[in-house]
């Protein structure tokens, strides 16, 4: 029975097949969202309301002609975008959601699980930067370098900023996290700061606008995808909305204190809050022009990194008060 | 800003210019015309001057008999034009770059266009032509025609 | 570092239309840049040659589709010139409303592309969207959203009635509201700002010995504006201001087009307010009489001017154009040298390149003519050698 438990939430929820399906959704709300704000209609005509959109371009992509360039590698080419969404989808499975008992915690419920999300979503980075490099196009280059360059800006205030509710809640376990602000969310409030700084820097890791800058078309054409098509564009494309699920997953478990109770219940407040989150995201993207990677890093290091230190100040003040 | 009729006298009356002809048509238009070898001078004293800081572009005319070009110079004032004739077998006048840096690319479609050699063009590529362009093809001169190629379409039955 | 050279167009999603900027860049740093024209010839110069002056008008208009109004205007004021027309002040007037409203167009249209460029899509979304206005308006005084066809030798081709009047008056007063706020949103919205100042820095003497026209010259502290240095038509009737900015960067090009747009809208008030009685046109002869004219226009992207030279019959012997982004070419290598990468869209973007305007000249090639069957590739090397460029030579000066 316990097998098929663990084989039902790696398969179907919310492993592979939820995650999906519900990041496929979410591109939608993201798409539908952002042309609202810009008095555009968005996706119209695929199912209700678009909504089948992204699943149409996903598969429409999956039949489209899969080109690798002659000088690229090809081995590492072709499976960088499969282990790409791997680990996005092996972060997804730490989000506690359902199956998280506190008392007998599962196979991906322990000690230290926030940092496992956050160093598997890291993992993305560096699979985009691998990409570009492999394509050997000036263009894909110039945007695998652009992404490194990045990286360095807003890794540093992201960490700090998901660490710190970690610190006032005295544990590393995602599900004791959101468990210790569901008895006091009173507490949340002293994480706003913390908050602002933690979806900022995740709007920088989606390379969203503003900070689309590694992929940013009018400069250097497709960035780091220039030289991919097909199916592994399909892949990456789905990595990097499940990466937005499992990023704004993340939020919401330490800023928002989790999703409690049982399947459908936890499934709806999971559904709610990360919409909350992606929001803000669309939100940020309809109203910022990109800026260039200077500005960026110049941006995090002046204002991001120095507000995330002091949520973290203000969280150990919090902690010694308390406790 | 200066009086047309003044403007015309002061040019005239400058010493050391050998006019060919001077003549304002209409108002705010001057028409200058020059020895090839006076070119350079000519347009450095309208510059430095009377102020016809702006090259607005360099116009190429086939006469038949000869080439003429005309420099369409602008002040804030009048658009006053120098004309040149230079010879059609022996097409070649001086760059004005050294004087006004902005008349590079209209001297590279005058190159183009007429065959007219530039002589010291500090960038003589073809602008609007194609690199495999063939030579001795100068599409603005009134002799040129064109043959459009057979049209073949490949796979095509014959 | 090592330089490598990336090769921005003929196809590139920043250009619309065909172009080829080489940039030699260092890291994000541009060295050096070249420019390489020819990918949109027509041979309209040479075209014109064989067309009566009243097929010129509709090949001029031709020539490019945002300024088609521009190059009829500079053309045919040309053409009435040379056969001494007078004009009618009415035609005059419509002539200039369509001017105005083609400006304020051509502007929104920039406004939406320079904010695309800068990844800022929603302000790309509501200036396209308000330009429907603009549009609209055109279609109503000619019946054609792009190509006027308003102009013809002698006058205007459509008159205006009342509705049409007020429809105007109520468009304008619309997107005076607009621009109001995209102004606002232009001047100080942080990311974008932080874009665009003291981006393609273009130095006052550089721009004028460059030879730069229209906004871009006037961003760069110098009020010239063929509108007041040499009205033509009605211009000398209107009153209005010429828009200058003193940064010199992509912001004074956005904040002189941005006024710009502003006066012209306050123009077309004027001209709908006083809009004089009497006929919209005269009379053209066929043949024109032997001459030669330089007919000069400010266009929305700056100075347009058409050479004409007749021969007494009814086509032309000569007819040069030349538009006005073919004159900002020089001073934009200069913008771009030392500027980033993330840069080269916003100030190529920044002189409102239209490149189907600058070019115009050439037919298709004939690659066979002449040629033999087999070359060698001395032979190939020999017919195809590029001419070399002076060494101790830095492009343009």
């Amino acid at each position: 029975m316990a097998i098929i438990k663990e084989l039902v939430y790696l398969l179907v929820y919310p492993g592979m097949l939820f995650l999906f399906l519900y990041s496929t959704f979410c591109e939608w709300f993201d798409r539908k969202l952002y042309a609202r704000l810009q008095n555009r209609i968005g996706p119209a005509y695929t199912g209700r309301f678009g909504i089948l959109q992204p699943v149409a371009d996903f598969f429409k992509l999956l039949f489209k002609e899969d080109i690798v360039p002659e000088k690229a590698d090809r081995v590492i080419f072709s499976s960088l975008p499969v282990i790409g969404l791997a680990t996005v989808v092996s972060a997804g499975l730490y989000l506690p959601l359902w199956n998280f008992d506190l008392r007998a915690p599962g196979f991906n419920s322990f000690q230290g699980d926030i940092i496992v999300v956050l160093y598997l979503l890291s993992l993305p980075t560096l699979i985009l930067f691998l990409a570009g490099w492999h394509s050997t196009n000036f263009f894909s280059t110039l945007g695998g370098v652009r992404v490194l360059t990045m990286l360095f800006g807003y890794e540093v205030p992201l960490f700090l900023a998901v660490l710190s509710p970690a610190v006032v809640a005295d544990s590393w376990r995602l599900a004791e996290i959101a468990n210790f602000y569901q008895q006091f969310p009173f507490l949340l409030a002293f994480q706003i700061i913390g908050f602002f700084v933690a979806v900022v820097a995740l709007q920088a890791k989606l390379e969203r606008t503003p900070f689309d800058i590694p992929h940013a078309e009018t400069e250097i054409v497709g960035g780091t995808f220039t030289e991919y098509s097909g199916k592994k564009l399909a892949f990456f494309r789905l990595m990097t909305d499940i990466e937005m699920v499992v990023g704004s997953g993340l939020m919401a478990t330490v800023f928002m204190a989790g999703f409690s109770g049982s399947v459908l219940p936890s499934l709806l407040i999971f559904v709610l809050k990360t919409l909350i989150v992606i929001s803000i995201l669309s939100l940020i993207r309809a109203t910022f022009s990109r800026i260039r990677v200077d500005q960026m890093v110049v941006f995090s290091w002046k204002y991001l990194t120095p507000l995330a230190v002091l949520q973290l100040l203000i969280s150990i003040i919090v902690k010694g008060i308390i406790g | 800003m200066m009086d047309q009729t003044e403007l015309i006298e002061k040019i005239r009356a400058h010493p050391g210019q050998e006019l060919i002809e001077i003549s304002s048509p209409r108002e705010r238009r001057i028409f200058v015309s020059v020895k090839p070898e006076n070119l350079i001078k000519t347009i450095r004293l309208l510059k430095d001057d009377f102020g016809f800081y702006h090259v607005s572009t360099i116009s190429g005319v086939d006469k038949i008999s000869c080439f003429e070009i005309l420099y369409h110079l602008a002040s804030r004032s009048a658009s006053l034009t120098v004309r040149v004739e230079i010879d059609r077998n022996n097409p070649e006048v001086q760059s004005i770059c050294g004087v006004i840096p902005g008349a590079i690319l209209y001297e590279r479609e005058i190159q183009d266009m007429f065959g007219i050699k530039i002589i010291n063009i500090p960038d003589p590529r073809p602008l609007v032509l194609p690199d495999d362009w063939p030579e001795n093809n100068y599409p603005l001169r009134k002799d040129w025609s064109f043959q459009p190629p057979e049209e073949k379409i490949p796979g095509e039955k014959e | 570092m090592k330089r490598i050279t990336i090769p921005i167009g003929p196809q590139h999603p920043a250009l619309k239309e065909p172009i080829s900027l080489r940039m030699t860049i260092e890291g994000e740093v541009i060295k050096d840049a070249d420019v390489r024209l020819g990918y949109n010839h027509r041979g309209i110069e040479k075209l014109a040659e064989s067309k009566t002056y009243i097929q010129n008008i509709y090949l001029m208009e031709r020539i490019c589709g945002i300024c088609s109004h521009s190059h009829t205007t500079c053309y045919v004021q040309g053409v009435e010139a040379l056969c001494e027309l007078e004009v009618p002040r009415r035609g005059l007037f419509i002539r200039a409303l369509v001017c105005e409203l083609e400006r304020i167009h051509s502007h929104y249209l920039w406004l939406g592309v320079a904010a695309h460029e800068a990844g800022f899509d929603s302000l790309f979304m509501y200036t396209w969207r308000d330009r429907e206005v603009v549009m609209d308006l055109l279609e109503i005084i000619s019946g054609n959203r792009v190509h006027y066809a308003i102009n013809t030798i002698g006058g205007v081709r459509r008159d205006l009635n009342e509705i049409q009047k007020e429809k105007i008056l109520e468009g304008v007063e619309f997107l005076k509201k607009r621009m109001e706020y995209y102004t606002n949103l232009g001047t100080t919205e942080p990311s974008f700002v932080g874009r665009v100042s003291g981006v393609g820095i273009l130095p006052e003497e550089k721009a004028m010995a460059l030879c730069a026209v229209g906004p871009t010259l006037r961003a760069s502290r110098i009020a010239s504006d063929i509108r007041k240095d040499d009205p033509y038509g009605a211009y000398g009737e209107f009153p209005f201001e010429v828009c200058t900015a003193d940064t010199c960067d992509v912001l004074g090009r956005v904040v002189v087009r941005v006024k710009e747009t502003i006066e012209s809208l306050n123009i077309v008030e004027y001209i709908i307010r006083n809009l004089p009685e009497g006929e919209i046109k005269v009379k053209a002869p066929r043949r024109i009489k032997e001459g030669e004219v330089v007919s000069r226009y400010e266009a929305p992207r700056g100075e347009n001017i058409h050479y004409i030279k007749s021969n007494g019959t009814d086509k032309p012997e000569r007819l040069k154009v030349r538009a006005p982004t073919l004159a900002n070419y020089p001073a934009t290598i200069e913008m771009l040298k030392n500027g980033f990468v993330a840069d080269i869209p916003l100030i190529f973007a920044a002189i409102d390149p239209c490149i189907c305007c600058a070019e115009r000249f050439v037919e298709i090639i004939d690659e066979r003519k002449g040629s033999r069957g087999i070359m060698t590739m001395a032979e190939i090397k020999r017919k195809f050698k590029k001419p070399e460029i002076k060494k101790d030579f830095v492009w343009p000066l």
